[in-house]
Order: structure tokens, then C-alpha cells, then sequence
């Protein structure tokens, strides 16, 4: 209702990516070009998603819970991850060390328990998340907000799906985490390579599992939005420490 | 380096003023989605010789309340929601009459009384109640002068799920505003206009008697009116069924069956036989004036008599005639003797009004009346026994089709036809049934309940009807199968009466938050990032970077940027 609750649910949605864009050290190297590659490579893969889903998929009348139809948006939502792939390996950041070295020495506290040497496959993997979560949020959300928030009638439906986004965005850094431990760590502990793809796995396929929930099982809007914040921490949460963990041995 | 800055500067000017042409274009759409729309009929608006009367505004913009306010707050940005079942008619009397400010009002009429809801004896009782307060608040809305709004709806459950939150609000003491959030009704509709000269159309038919041969002079004529035009508080659901949707339906029928008669030279009688149907009915017969003016000389003189029908499908075992001759005149003694006899046939009773005309006056109570001015003999059967007031008994909310009793109503037409008849044939006092039940010219019920259904759910008031209203057209056509000639005429209505348009709109029931939760919402989000922001500089950067950022001591930040350059040429060197 009115400009001003979307100006809020504005706000909530796409701060978060501000935020992080800025308090993060990504803003000091100059990262935007490799953002807005992801976000070229986002745009990409949605094409490519919406064809293969126009292409493959029948409309359902009803709004049951098809596995058929959940399994074949599935596979295709492994186009996603293709696409990630792809971006990380071919969009390398190059600028790298020196800078770094001498920030890191001269983080304290929290961060040396992080170890954070700031290499290049984490500048990237973390430019690249800022730009592929903010491209997701925008064309998905955007048209949306601004048709909808900004009538007279007052729904919680726009603020909620602020706060998915809010979950989409650590989703997408544990996306992306777990992405670059998967593929541009070459030294990986043994042990914690099934966990590693087992996250990454169940991480991928978030969106299915929220549809099946809504759908399947009927939940109410609110509850999945609280359930994708706590999937979304606890995700964070693993692959933070998988990242520590793979971090050790190198150090 | 430079060069890649550059280029890059020049793209992202080429990125924002693309943003600012499609935010422009987006601007520009604006959508309305609201929780609930309801059709609503908004009160009349008319002037009488300039006086203002009825609801002088039409656009709605307000937060909605109910009957259960505080005492004493403050309603002139508020539209009052009152059902129609709970109404004390005092309240309304009260704001109406000491003339408090109100943002609007807006009537919920039970479902019984929608328009595509036909007969059925389903909740009669419930309408007992809400007769009595429907025909008062009708009264009080339209001879009073409203400066707001004021709608009238139907019930369903959608707006009866907003009635009680909007009651519940109500109770809790706070009315509804800006800041407290709760519902807000919105009608988007323009000024209203005034109606630019009113066309009222007169629709004759005139069925030929038998002329002997070598007989020069013109047959006598009997004539048949009724008016078909209604008023009443919501001029759209305004379609009287019985004032005189019943009138027009018994001539109808008549002259079907005066047409089935006639179309036999040898049972053809030695009368002619005009029907007229009227229109300008409640604003003192003004048609029927136009239209007896608009007669020859000769033809008014050959009429023997004229029979009007207002309102004959409603009564229980009376049914009256109204002259303004007086009694003892011998026209009237037959007239009346006739239907008499008729009637006690059929099981019923007819009474005899007179009531005397006064020229000065220009109040017209009854149709006869305009032809008794010009010394025409007329009679108007009613079931009515005063004549009404002025725009009174003219078809307004509670006159819907169960307000009209079919047996009743097919007596009616029955005793005109038979009377009718038996002073054409010569027949009087003689025990002959011309219309008997179950013959080949008795009154069809199926055509008699097919026509009320259609006006029925016809709304009739005058100046919303334009000269080629499919319904003006399907009664001529009508008319024009039962009678040799059927003429329209149209005409303007008389000056005294002015109209304002707008009588349908839309309404849109939004449900909004006040604007205190906008601005605590807001306050909580800029916590969270601000919240956000820290945690991401800790984690990443250490909190000294975090209280650097507060105090920016000059000297640090060229320290840094000096350190950035150094940095940025060792690169360079290094790539």
C-alpha cells in the first residue's frame, strides 16, 4: 500500500545485497565488472531454464504436487548450477595477493580463526555470489513489489518474500561456498568430500523442496518463509565450517 | 587504466539513465487490486424547480465505520456502513435532519432483494421487518439533501466478512484513520452531470373497430393507459414491480386479447380501443399531459371513456376506482356499475373514490385526472385507496417481484377485460363469461408471469432511459403485434425536474495498514541492515575498521589511498 510499504519491502529486499556488497572487502577491489558478469551469466541460465521448462513442462490445472513435474523443474534447476560452474572457472578474478596479504595480517579477533587470505577463487566465488544473488532477487522480486506494494491493499505477502530473499542470499553464499571448495580447491581432505557435494546437493535443490512444501503438503506462506530462513542458516552455518575445515590444512 | 575507467564510467551512465526511462514507463501503469468489489447503486439526485434534494456527491474516498461509534467522534472522513436489517431509523433521522458531517453512507440491502432473485416465498418474514424501515429511510433519503454519498448494496459474504471487522474495530473505541489502519472504500467516478433534457416516450396502439357500412361517423373509442416509468431512492434498482410494472403487464394482456377478437371482422366490436403506454408518470403524469395534447380535437371527443391502471397486483379482496367526476354523474354510474357486476362474479369487492380536481394546483395524484381536465371521462382502478404524495408509491426498493401476487393480479386483468368487453358487445348485465378459464381467450398465466419477470428486473426511471432503450423498443413491438398501429412519441421532460447522472458504480474495499506501522516497519528494517552491515565489517574486516569508518580521521585515509597507489602501480609493473 502506497509508495512508502514499497520503499520498506524494497528495502528489505534488496539491502542485504547492498550491504554486503559494501561491508565486505569486495567493494575496495573494484569487483563490480565480475558482478555484473555473474549477472550477465544469471540471465543466461534463466533463458535457458525458461525454455527447457516451456519446453518440457505442462501447465497443472490444480495445485497439487506433481513429483513428475517437481523432478523434471529439478533437473533443470541443475542448469543453475551448470551456469555457476561455468562462471566460476571461466570468470576468474585477477587481481590478486599482495593487497591481500597485507589486509589479512592485519585482520584481528574473528578473522584469523577464518584464516581469510583473501585468494583469488574466494574473490571471485564472493563477487560473483553478490552479482548472481542480486540479479535473482531483482528479476524475480522487482516487478512484483512494484506492481503490487504499491496499491492501496496491505498484504504481509511482499514482506515476506523480502525475507526470502533475505534466505536466498545466504543460500546463494553457501551456493557459491561450497561451489568453489568443490571445484577450485585442488587439496580437499578426503573425508569431507561426499559432505561437500551432499550440501551443495541439497542446497541446489532448495527451491523443489520448498514447491513440495507449499504444494504437497499445504503449508502457509509464513511457514515455508520461516523454514527457508532456517534451512538457510543452518546451510551457512555447515558450509562455514567446511570452509574452515578445508582451510586448515593449507595454512 | 584510466581507459578502463572511463569506459567503464561510460557504461554505468548508459545503465542508469536506461533505469530512469524504465522506471518512468513503469510509473505510468498503475494497477488497482482490491481485496473485495461490489456493485453499489447510488441514491437519486434531482432538483425540483432548483431545490437540491437527494445525494449530492458520487466520488467515495474514506475509511469505513459502523453503527457501533463512540458517541461524539468525529464522522466527516468516514463512511458509515449500515445493514438495512439493523437500521434504527432514528439515527438516520438524527445526522439527516441536523445535518452532521458524514464522509458517506452505504446501505446493505438484504439478498432477497437483488434484481435477478425472482419470486420464491423463501424468508417472508424477514421481509415483513424490513419493509416497514425500507419504506421510511426511502421517504426520509429522497425528500432530504445530502452533501455526501450515499450508496446502496447488497449483502454477500465477502462485505459482510469487512462489516465485522470493521464493527470490532469500532468496539475497541478507536474510529478508523490514517494512523490505526483498518478498511478504506473507494469509488473512482466522476462529478455528476446533470441530465440534458430528459426524453420521456409515449407508446399508442389503436385497435380499429368495425365500421357498418355507410356509417360516416367516427366509432366511439374506448382507451387504456398505463404509465411504465418508475422512481424511487436508487433509480438503478428502482424497477417496480407492482407501481406499475402490474399496469403495464394487465394492458398488455388486454390487448392481446382484444387483438385475438378483433382479428375476426365477425367478432370485431364497434369500438375502437387506444392503448396508451406512458412514461413522466410520478413527476405529475407529465406524459400523458403531452400526450392528450398532442390528440385531435376529434379524436378526443369520440374517447368515451379512458380507464387507468396503477398498481393492480398487489391487494387482498378490494379494489377501488378513482374518478374525479362525482358519482351521480350517469358515465360514472355505468362505468362503475359494470365493474361491479364483474367483480362480484370473480369474488371480490370494488369500491368508488372521488376525488375532485383542483385546476390551480399543479399536483397530479391520479392518470385520470389529465384527461379529466380535458373533459375526457377517465377513471384510474387501483388497489391503492389515497392517492399518493408526490413521488410516492412509485416503484422504489421494496417493489420487487414477490411484492406481486399473481392470482390476485390475474383477477385484476380479468375484471378489466370482462368489463370491457361486456360495454362493447352490449352485454352488460348478463351473465356471460367472454374471457372464461379454459377457453381459447383465457388470461395466459405464462405470458402474464414472463413479462412481470422482465420488468421486474428492468429499472425504469425516465430520464435514464434513452429515446431507443431496448426495453421502450420491445414494448412497441409488443404493442405492435396486438394492434393495427402502434405511434412513439417522444417528448422532453417538463422543466420543474432536473437529473444527475451516475446511478452505478463499482466500489473497491481496500484494507490498509496506518501509517504508524509503515514508519515502525521502517525503523525496524534499517536496524536489521544497519545491524547487517556491522556484523559483515566484523567478521571480515575486524571492528576497528568498523569504528574507522565512524570517526574518518583524515590522516588514515590518505595513509590508506597512498598505499592503494603504491599497491596499484606494483601491479601494474607485475602484470
Amino acid at each position: 500500500m502506497t509508495v512508502f510499504h514499497f520503499f520498506n519491502c524494497a528495502i528489505l529486499t534488496f539491502g542485504p545485497h547492498a550491504v554486503y556488497y559494501s561491508a565486505t572487502p569486495l567493494s575496495e577491489y573494484d569487483t563490480l565488472g565480475t558482478s555484473v558478469k555473474a549477472a550477465l551469466v544469471y540471465l543466461g541460465t534463466a533463458l535457458v531454464k525458461l525454455v527447457c521448462l516451456a519446453t518440457f513442462l505442462k501447465v497443472s490445472e490444480t495445485d497439487n504436487f506433481d513429483p513428475y513435474q517437481e523432478l523434471l523443474k529439478a533437473l533443470i534447476g541443475f542448469i543453475d548450477v551448470a551456469g555457476l560452474y561455468f562462471a566460476l572457472t571461466q570468470l576468474t578474478h585477477r587481481n590478486i595477493s599482495q593487497n591481500h596479504k597485507f589486509q589479512a595480517v592485519g585482520l584481528g579477533g574473528l578473522v584469523k580463526t577464518l584464516n581469510l587470505k583473501l585468494q583469488s577463487h574466494y574473490l571471485t566465488s564472493f563477487s560473483m555470489l553478490a552479482g548472481w544473488a542480486f540479479a535473482d532477487s531483482v528479476l524475480h522480486r522487482l516487478a512484483p513489489l512494484w506492481v503490487g506494494a504499491r496499491g492501496l491493499e496491505f498484504t504481509w505477502d511482499y514482506l515476506l518474500q523480502g525475507l526470502e530473499a533475505n534466505a536466498n542470499l545466504v543460500l546463494s553464499i553457501s551456493l557459491a561456498a561450497l561451489g568453489s571448495l568443490m571445484w577450485l580447491r585442488k587439496n580437499k581432505p578426503k573425508t569431507l568430500i561426499p559432505i561437500i557435494y551432499a550440501c551443495a546437493g541439497i542446497v541446489a535443490t532448495m527451491p523443489s523442496i520448498t514447491s513440495y512444501l507449499r504444494r504437497g503438503l499445504g503449508w502457509q506462506f509464513p511457514k515455508v518463509v520461516g523454514f527457508e530462513l532456517f534451512t538457510s542458516l543452518v546451510m551457512a552455518f555447515i558450509s562455514w565450517q567446511l570452509f574452515s575445515a578445508c582451510q586448515r590444512p593449507s595454512a | 587504466m584510466a581507459h578502463r575507467k572511463a569506459r567503464e564510467r561510460d557504461m554505468l551512465d548508459s545503465v542508469y539513465s536506461m533505469l530512469a526511462l524504465v522506471f518512468i514507463l513503469v510509473a505510468c501503469v498503475e494497477l488497482c487490486d482490491a481485496a473485495t468489489v461490489v456493485d453499489v447503486y447510488r441514491l437519486i439526485q434531482y432538483d425540483i424547480s432548483g431545490v437540491p434534494f437527494g445525494s449530492r456527491l458520487a466520488s467515495l474516498n474514506h475509511h469505513a465505520g459502523s453503527l457501533h461509534f463512540s458517541p461524539g467522534a468525529d464522522l466527516s472522513r468516514t463512511v458509515v456502513m449500515i445493514p438495512v436489517r439493523e437500521l434504527n431509523i432514528s439515527f438516520v433521522t438524527e445526522y439527516v435532519s441536523r445535518k452532521h458531517p458524514l464522509g458517506g453512507m452505504l446501505f446493505l440491502l438484504p439478498e432477497i432483494f437483488r434484481l435477478e432473485n425472482g419470486g420464491g416465498g423463501k424468508d417472508v418474514r424477514e421481509k415483513e421487518v424490513v419493509k416497514n424501515v425500507l419504506l421510511e429511510l426511502e421517504k426520509l433519503l429522497v425528500h432530504a439533501k445530502l452533501p455526501y454519498p450515499v450508496y446502496f448494496a447488497f449483502e454477500n459474504d465477502e462485505i459482510d466478512a469487512v462489516l465485522d471487522d470493521v464493527k470490532k474495530n469500532d468496539a475497541t473505541g478507536q474510529p478508523a484513520t490514517a494512523t490505526t489502519g483498518g478498511y478504506k472504500l473507494v469509488i473512482p467516478i466522476a462529478e455528476p452531470k446533470k441530465v440534458a433534457s430528459p426524453t420521456i416516450t409515449n407508446i399508442q396502439g389503436w385497435l380499429q373497430g368495425l365500421k357498418a357500412d355507410g356509417d360516416a361517423n367516427q366509432l366511439p373509442t374506448i382507451a387504456i393507459v398505463a404509465s411504465y416509468d418508475t422512481f424511487g431512492a436508487a433509480p438503478a434498482l428502482s424497477v417496480g414491480s407492482d407501481s406499475n410494472g402490474s399496469g403495464v403487464v394487465a394492458l398488455l394482456e388486454v390487448a392481446r386479447l382484444f387483438s385475438l377478437l378483433y382479428s375476426n371482422p365477425k367478432t370485431r366490436g364497434r369500438y375502437n380501443i387506444l392503448f396508451g403506454l406512458t412514461s413522466g408518470g410520478p413527476y405529475n403524469y407529465n406524459g400523458t399531459h403531452k400526450w392528450l395534447r398532442s390528440f385531435d380535437q376529434r379524436l378526443r371527443e369520440s374517447i368515451d371513456y379512458a380507464i387507468c391502471l396503477n398498481s393492480v397486483g398487489s391487494w387482498n379482496n378490494e379494489l377501488w376506482i378513482h374518478v374525479s367526476k362525482p358519482p351521480e354523474n350517469a358515465y360514472i354510474k355505468q362505468i362503475f356499475e359494470g365493474f361491479t357486476n364483474v367483480a362480484e362474479e370473480l369474488g371480490f369487492k370494488v369500491g368508488l373514490k372521488h376525488k375532485k380536481i383542483n385546476i390551480s394546483n399543479p399536483r397530479v395524484a391520479w392518470e385520470h385526472e389529465q384527461f379529466s381536465r380535458l373533459r375526457v371521462t377517465a377513471a384510474t382502478l387501483s388497489e391503492l385507496s389515497a392517492a399518493p404524495e408526490l413521488l410516492e408509491s412509485t416503484g422504489g426498493l421494496l417493489d420487487s417481484r414477490h411484492f406481486v401476487d399473481e392470482t390476485s393480479f390475474i383477477r385484476s386483468v380479468q375484471l378489466v377485460a370482462e368489463s370491457l368487453a361486456r360495454h362493447i358487445y352490449g352485454y352488460q348485465g348478463k351473465n356471460i363469461q367472454i374471457f372464461a378459464d379454459n377457453s381459447s381467450l383465457a388470461v395466459n398465466p405464462s405470458y402474464i408471469r414472463s413479462w412481470l419477470d422482465l420488468l421486474s428486473q428492468t429499472p425504469r426511471v425516465a430520464p435514464f432511459i434513452s429515446k431507443n432503450d431496448p426495453f421502450i423498443m420491445a414494448l412497441k413491438k409488443e404493442l405492435a403485434d396486438h394492434t393495427d398501429e402502434v405511434i412513439m412519441q417522444h417528448e422532453v421532460l417538463d422543466g420543474m425536474f432536473t437529473f444527475y447522472d451516475s446511478t452505478k458504480a463499482s466500489l473497491n474495499i481496500y484494507q490498509v495498514a496506518s501509517v504508524t506501522f509503515d514508519l515502525l516497519l521502517l525503523l525496524v528494517l534499517g536496524s536489521y541492515l544497519i545491524v547487517l552491515f556491522s556484523f559483515l565489517v566484523i567478521t571480515t574486516r575486524g571492528l576497528d575498521d568498523l569504528i574507522s569508518l565512524f570517526r574518518r580521521p583524515p590522516s588514515r585515509k590518505v595513509e590508506v589511498s597512498q598505499e592503494k597507489l603504491a599497491n596499484d602501480n606494483y601491479e601494474c609493473v607485475m602484470v
